[in-house]
């Protein structure tokens, strides 16, 4: 009998929507479904600083609200999981906030603080970085599609390789078990097979150019057999450049590179006749991501991923100076 | 009486502070001798040596730059934890002096040109080198006044920097990643006279604190405050000036490391930039056989220490271990090398020696 007053209870819940239910305030934004970006109120979770890929997207998400009239709270987790954790408390407890976007640190372990986030009537969208939780309990994730980099860059390989007798390409791979790495390495090995391409070599270069160079010199001092080099990041291609060039091979041209990111340091790679394609990894997700958040404001359901829009770049591009001065990272 | 004296030099050798470190790296390379064919193929090209051996001690040479300073540090009962976030320090502001406009938004076309021009810098070379030593020492000697007179615990105070450090080298850069164009300073990273150039400033760095510590009596008063530092306060040293010295002397040679890894890359890499290094630094010391309590150092063996590290990687590399393997298995090795140095393996290397001359 309890047991049906609970389902009952539940179902007239459900009906009422996201109203809210018992004696919880209500969890809908007043302005829906109307809102307007000036209505919107972000608390945005950053990791911390990490490097060039990570300031850009900073950058993206402080000047897109500026530019859109959005009210931003900046919270910079310093790359640590428990000050995020309790960024994330504040935010939901802050009455003015109505939109928490996550970069999570890590993939497990928020359930609870989602939960909670659901109860006070924020909408939390995630970015750039995926979690381990049940989707009803944020409304989107909106980052890259690693693997799908990871297929252009097979593709882009297969592109260059047109032609050549042998294919070996060499593979340097980011951090060990880094979704990235995993994504990219397997993404490329889907589609490396429709041109005949063989990795004869992987090893990891922890997304570093000083690895990326010494593993790459360590492999010319065995065999200079290689035809193509896909670096998972740009500075890892960067390092395979400076340790071609020593080993008296020209970079792009006996060896193709394709590397993933289109950073600025890529480009002049590029410009240079050096490096062949980058891959983007796009860091400029902030007004997608703010365009999500203003759907997900006024009740509209979205897809729980939303793949970033990215390019490919190539060296032979005839307009690649212009793409190359108006880039922002 | 010829095998007695025989028998006397192999007890030395075998006593010798260097003896260990050179069976590790012999043993190492006799591994590779084994399982990579060609491993030490060495071949000239235009006239410089190139081949894995080369490599290794080219590769090396950052490590066993720190390893020099960081040797002294350790001999005074001390540790440098900041030396890596030196090296980035050193490197932007190294990368600034050179190439001060890609901090500046908008950019006139006349210097946009230069700045990927291989001949432009904006300061000569020689005004980069000094003021990024400076710095450099600088931070050392921030790290010796905190230990010296402030009276932290070393591991403490150069934690200090070792945080704010890297901070500090990316506020420089503004947090961005300097490409460095201009060739004169890549020659001191990447430039071969028959040798890799950076070989020859280890060898100049260790020359200058060989001599400044066994030809002076500053060696003995670093071994004696790492001993004991309350009989050598009543003999009359220093020990205040004595750690300020092998503080700012560390961070001098980080600042050096940091041109080389800068030179070598190209670029002013802030956030990955000597990275872990402090702790490569550390190990290639104790694999020299200077013990973290301090007292008696031996800088030729930290320098071998440093060569042991890197003939490891550059190893790894070459066998094709997989990615996910390459920490433990790294580890593993390092613990065997760490091994050689018990109790019982010196008893019986010695207990060997005796039996031969017997």
């Amino acid at each position: 009998m309890r047991a049906r007053i609970l389902y009952v209870v539940l179902a007239v819940c459900l009906l009422v929507g996201l109203v809210g239910c018992g004696g919880k305030k209500s969890t809908a934004p007043a302005c829906r479904p109307n809102c307007t970006y000036k209505d919107m109120v972000v608390g945005f979770l950053q990791t911390g600083s990490e490097g060039g890929w990570r300031a850009a997207n900073s950058a993206s998400f402080r000047e897109t609200a500026e530019q859109l009239g959005i009210t931003l709270k900046f919270y910079d987790s310093q790359n640590d999981l428990a000050r995020q954790v309790a960024g994330f408390h504040q935010f939901i407890q802050d009455p003015e906030v109505n939109v928490i976007i996550l970069a999570a640190l890590e993939t497990t372990g928020w359930e609870e603080v989602l939960k909670e986030a659901q109860e006070a009537g924020k909408i939390v969208v995630l970015e750039d970085r995926r979690i381990d939780a049940p989707p009803e309990l944020y409304a989107t994730y909106i980052g890259s599609d690693f693997a799908e980099e990871g297929r252009k860059a097979a593709d882009e390989m297969c592109r260059l390789l047109e032609g050549s007798e042998k294919k070996n390409v060499w593979e340097l791979v980011g951090n060990v078990g880094s979704s990235a790495a995993k994504d990219r390495g397997q993404g490329f090995r889907e589609r490396m097979g429709q041109c005949g391409i063989q990795i004869t070599k992987s090893q990891t270069g922890n997304w570093s150019i000083t690895e990326g160079k010494q593993v790459t010199e360590a492999w010319l001092k065995e065999t200079t057999d290689v035809q193509g080099i896909f670096a998972q990041n740009d500075e890892m291609g960067l390092g395979a450049i400076e340790a071609l060039k020593e080993a008296g091979l020209k970079p792009g041209v006996d060896v193709k590179i394709v590397s993933v990111d289109a950073t600025a340091g890529a480009f002049k790679a590029m410009l240079a006749g050096e490096l062949n394609v980058t891959v983007e990894c796009n860091p400029l997700l902030a007004p997608q991501v703010y365009e999500a958040a203003l759907k997900a404001l006024n009740g509209e359901q979205l897809p729980k991923w939303v793949p970033s829009q990215e390019g490919v770049f190539r060296a032979d591009m005839p307009n690649l100076k212009e793409i190359a001065e108006s880039r922002k990272y | 009486m010829s095998v007695s004296k025989s028998s006397l030099i192999l007890r030395r050798v075998t006593e010798s502070r260097l003896f260990f470190p050179f069976v590790a790296l012999a043993l190492i390379l006799l591994f590779d001798l084994v399982t990579v064919p060609g491993f030490f193929r060495i071949y000239t090209r235009e006239g410089n040596l190139y081949g894995n051996l080369i490599d290794i001690l080219r590769n090396g040479s950052t490590v066993s730059l720190l390893a020099i300073g960081m040797t002294l540090v350790i001999a005074t009962r001390g540790v440098d934890l900041s030396v890596g976030a030196v090296m980035a320090i050193a490197a932007s502001v190294a990368a600034l002096l050179m190439n001060p406009y890609v901090l500046a938004k908008e950019l006139p076309p006349h210097i946009m040109k230069f700045m990927t021009d291989p001949h432009f810098t904006y300061q000569p070379l020689w005004v980069v080198i000094l003021v990024t030593l400076i710095v450099a020492a600088i931070c050392g000697l921030w790290n010796g006044i905190l230990v010296a007179y402030g009276k932290i615990q070393p591991m403490i105070a150069t934690l200090i920097l070792m945080i704010a450090g890297r901070g500090i080298a990316q506020l420089i850069t503004n947090g961005v990643r300097i490409q460095i164009f201009y060739e004169p300073y890549a020659f001191i990273g990447q430039g071969w006279i028959v040798l890799p150039f950076s070989l020859y400033l280890v060898a100049i760095v260790f020359a200058v604190a060989w001599l400044l510590t066994r030809r002076t009596a500053i060696g003995m008063f670093i071994e004696s405050v790492g001993t004991n530092s309350r009989s050598s306060f009543y003999s009359g040293i220093d020990e205040k000036k004595i750690k300020l010295l092998a503080y700012t002397f560390c961070g001098l040679c980080a600042g050096i490391a940091g041109l080389v890894e800068s030179a070598n890359i190209k670029t002013s890499d802030a956030f990955n930039m000597g990275q872990t290094k402090e702790l490569d630094a550390i190990l290639a010391v104790v694999i020299g056989g200077t013990l973290m309590s301090g007292g008696r150092f031996s800088l030729l063996a930290s320098i071998v220490g440093a060569w042991v590290i890197q003939a490891i990687t550059t190893s790894m590399y070459a066998i094709g271990v997989p990615a996910f393997a390459l920490q433990a298995i790294k580890g593993v090795v390092v613990i065997l090398v760490i091994l050689l140095y018990s109790e019982q393996v010196r008893n019986l290397v010695q207990r060997l020696t005796v039996q031969k001359g017997a």
